[in-house]
């Protein structure tokens, strides 16, 4: 998997590209927006990392050149600037996700995975982790057999921790997809739902599977995630 | 209606009664001089009448038939109204005129004057029908030398009519005029003002969207160009302001968070590393959550001072309060619940307001979360929106440690806590309440707080409502 990562901050470009090649990714890195649009439109990439404010070329319009020439390629856009005019803006011209720096890095690595994953993927309506299912028709879950009750916003964590089984979800990721971002300040909402569904889910069991990665986040996992 | 403190109201008023003044005197001053121009005009004619009259009386002693009938053929002094008698001094009257035309007084029945030593004496009777009998007395010699009195006089009625019919004018004039001028000020100050009135709602269509527009400015080199041009500049100015701030806000995002996503990208590789030890590993968590923390204080900080700034771009639409209040209740219920707070809800009516609903969203968020915090097991918080006097209300109620007195104006500035010690164990970055006040002061509203110390508090947020939601409560 080849990615390009256009950033002028040389700095944070070299701490993505090390970061995602050790992630088994191939990286390429340009430094402006001019030089993004050569790279991007002379080689074949699977994901290009875009960041908008970019000289010579902004990074909004690298974003609308590319989208004629190449209407595939998952575009991520990475950026200081948070208005929600200029989120909109980018989505409108054919970005595919949009993070905001500060980030943590496992989060920018989930959403290139989630990105990469893209196309005709299969929505399975059962989700499985050992013995615990969680059904999407009927929202039931049940672990070895037996039903669990789960309110509106466990099931609604617990689906989100299933369908990315194995990866390491930020609590800021949790937060926008379970919640909004309005709760990105209260102080332990996803902690305090996280505990209440340990205890619902993995209490009564020998085998745990809601684990946590401190300092990042939580997982589903039958075992320890990479 | 006109307000009694406007401009227009207070030059009316000293219009009105600036020319009320002018008038009134005016009107006194004639009054009172023709008055006097007609009372000398008066003696005058009494004098001419003495002096013409005066000669014939030579003859006049005990029988003087002749020249009376003269008198009365020359001077018709009862036709004219007039009076005369010609006495000695020891009230003999030796010829009186007969009873005049109108029959306003007696001739016979004069009083007579008071011993006159002086050539000349003026007096006035008082008629009973109104006005007098202005009389001039002369002391003048018979053919034999004895003294006698001429008495001339004449009623002032006719001076009184005039007079009275000039007051009547004046009654009449007086408040025409007077109402003339108001409705006349009235509408000129309403024109002087009018310019005055299109550069304020000219100013009140420009915010912080639109300030590269700017006034219209008449050269009409008066006050109204120097204001609508003192106005521009104050706008270009602000303009400026805005401009550099909004430059300033977004520099001061890319310089802070450049540095912010390096240092968490860089700390994360190290932990992630396989061959990092697990105390290291610890040691990074660890910076990794001060990371964190650094962050959220970056992101509060650049909100408020955005919000603070009067942002542009903020979303508007029309919503109901009551029920964002209760989904957003119901999306921390467990946050409460996990403490043992019992979290009730008071939403019946629908509230309709108009605004940012994210943003709103982000007020009740961050009430609930500090009520939540700082009541204890047990406790309670309740959540209740309505209408007051045509605005809407959200309360968020507690029964928690409260607010110290001292406290309770400072705690919605930016980073001020109550108590130190509480800051390590609640975390948050102390921008909650800033952001929350920062947001309803931008919707046109504000937040207050009353608590009692021990007790709970009460945190009260006041919101215009939604054009076009009826007013009045059910």
């Amino acid at each position: 998997m080849r990615i390009l990562v256009v950033e002028d901050e040389e700095r944070v470009a070299r701490m993505v590209e090390r970061g995602l090649a050790s992630a088994a990714f191939a990286v390429d890195v340009a430094c402006d927006g001019a030089s993004g649009l050569e790279m991007a439109s002379a080689y074949h990439y699977d994901l290009i990392v875009l960041d908008l404010m970019l000289p010579q070329l902004s990074g909004t319009e690298v974003l609308r050149r590319l989208r004629k020439i190449n209407g595939q390629v998952p575009i991520l856009i990475l950026t200081a600037l948070d208005g929600i005019a200029g989120k909109v803006e980018v989505f409108e011209v054919g970005a595919d996700d949009y993070l905001t720096k500060p980030f943590a890095f496992a989060e920018l690595l989930v959403r290139i995975k989630a990105l990469l994953r893209r196309g005709p993927v299969t929505r399975a309506s059962m989700l499985r982790i050992d013995n615990l299912e969680l059904d999407r028709l009927t929202q039931q879950v049940k672990r070895a057999g037996r039903r669990i009750e789960l309110t509106m916003k466990e099931y609604a964590l617990l689906e989100y921790l299933m369908s990315n089984a194995g990866r390491v979800l930020s609590r800021t990721m949790i937060i926008e997809h379970v919640w909004d971002q309005s709760f990105d300040g209260v102080t332990n909402i996803v902690d305090v739902y996280v505990r209440h569904l340990r205890t619902k889910v993995d209490e009564a069991h020998e085998q745990k599977l809601i684990r946590t990665r401190r300092g990042v986040g939580y997982s589903i996992s039958t075992r320890e995630p990479e | 209606m006109m307000k009694l403190r406007s401009i227009r109201f207070r030059l009316t008023v000293w219009y009105a009664g600036l020319l009320a003044l002018l008038l009134v005197t005016f009107s006194v001053s004639t009054y009172v001089g023709l008055e006097r121009y007609l009372a000398s005009g008066l003696r005058e004619s009494l004098t001419r009448r003495a002096i013409e009259i005066g000669p014939l009386l030579g003859n006049i002693v005990d029988d003087g038939a002749g020249q009376i009938a003269e008198i009365k053929a020359h001077y018709a002094l009862e036709s004219d109204n007039g009076f005369l008698r010609i006495s000695r001094p020891d009230e003999k009257v030796l010829y009186v005129s007969g009873p005049t035309k109108d029959q306003s007084f007696d001739p016979r029945r004069v009083p007579f004057p008071k011993p006159v030593n002086s050539l000349r004496v003026d007096r006035a009777e008082p008629l009973a029908g109104g006005g007098s009998l202005v009389i001039s007395t002369f002391r003048v010699a018979g053919l034999d030398g004895s003294p006698l009195l001429m008495e001339i006089g004449t009623s002032d009625r006719h001076i009184r009519e005039t007079l009275n019919q000039l007051l009547l004018v004046f009654a009449l004039a007086l408040p025409l005029c007077l109402s003339v001028a108001i409705a006349g000020g009235y509408t000129l100050t309403r024109r002087a003002l009018k310019p005055i009135g299109e550069i304020t709602s000219k100013a009140e269509r420009i915010s912080s969207r639109n300030l590269s527009e700017r006034l219209p400015t008449p050269k009409s080199g008066d006050e109204v160009e120097r204001l609508s041009s003192s106005l521009n500049g104050m706008i270009e100015r602000l303009e400026k302001a805005f401009h550099y701030l909004n430059r300033f806000s977004a520099d001061a995002s890319h310089e802070l968070r450049t540095p912010l996503t390096i240092l968490r990208g860089e700390l994360e590789l190290i932990a992630h590393r396989p061959d990092t030890a697990e105390d290291v590993r610890d040691t990074i968590s660890t910076a990794l959550e001060e990371t964190d923390r650094l962050t959220k204080i970056t992101e509060s900080l650049l909100v408020v001072s955005r919000l603070d700034a009067g942002e542009a771009q903020m979303d508007h639409s029309h919503f109901d309060l009551a029920v964002l209040a209760g989904s957003t209740a119901d999306q921390m219920r467990l946050l409460a619940e996990d403490k043992n707070i019992a979290l009730t809800c008071r939403l019946n009516q629908p509230v309709d307001i108009e605004g940012d609903a994210s943003r709103l969203k982000q007020v009740i968020v961050n009430l609930l979360d500090n009520a939540i915090k700082f009541t204890p097991a047990g406790g309670s918080v309740n959540v209740s929106a309505g209408t007051e006097n045509g605005r809407a209300v959200l309360e968020i109620c507690d029964t928690g440690a409260g607010i110290q007195a001292d406290s309770i104006i400072r705690i919605f500035e930016r980073f001020y806590r109550a108590d130190a010690a509480r800051t390590r164990k609640y975390g948050g970055v102390g921008l909650g309440l800033s952001i929350a006040r920062a947001i309803c002061k931008s919707h046109g509203g504000d937040i207050r707080v009353e608590s009692v110390d021990g007790k709970g508090s009460r945190f009260r947020v006041d919101l215009p409502r939604a054009n076009g939601s009826n007013t009045g409560a059910p």
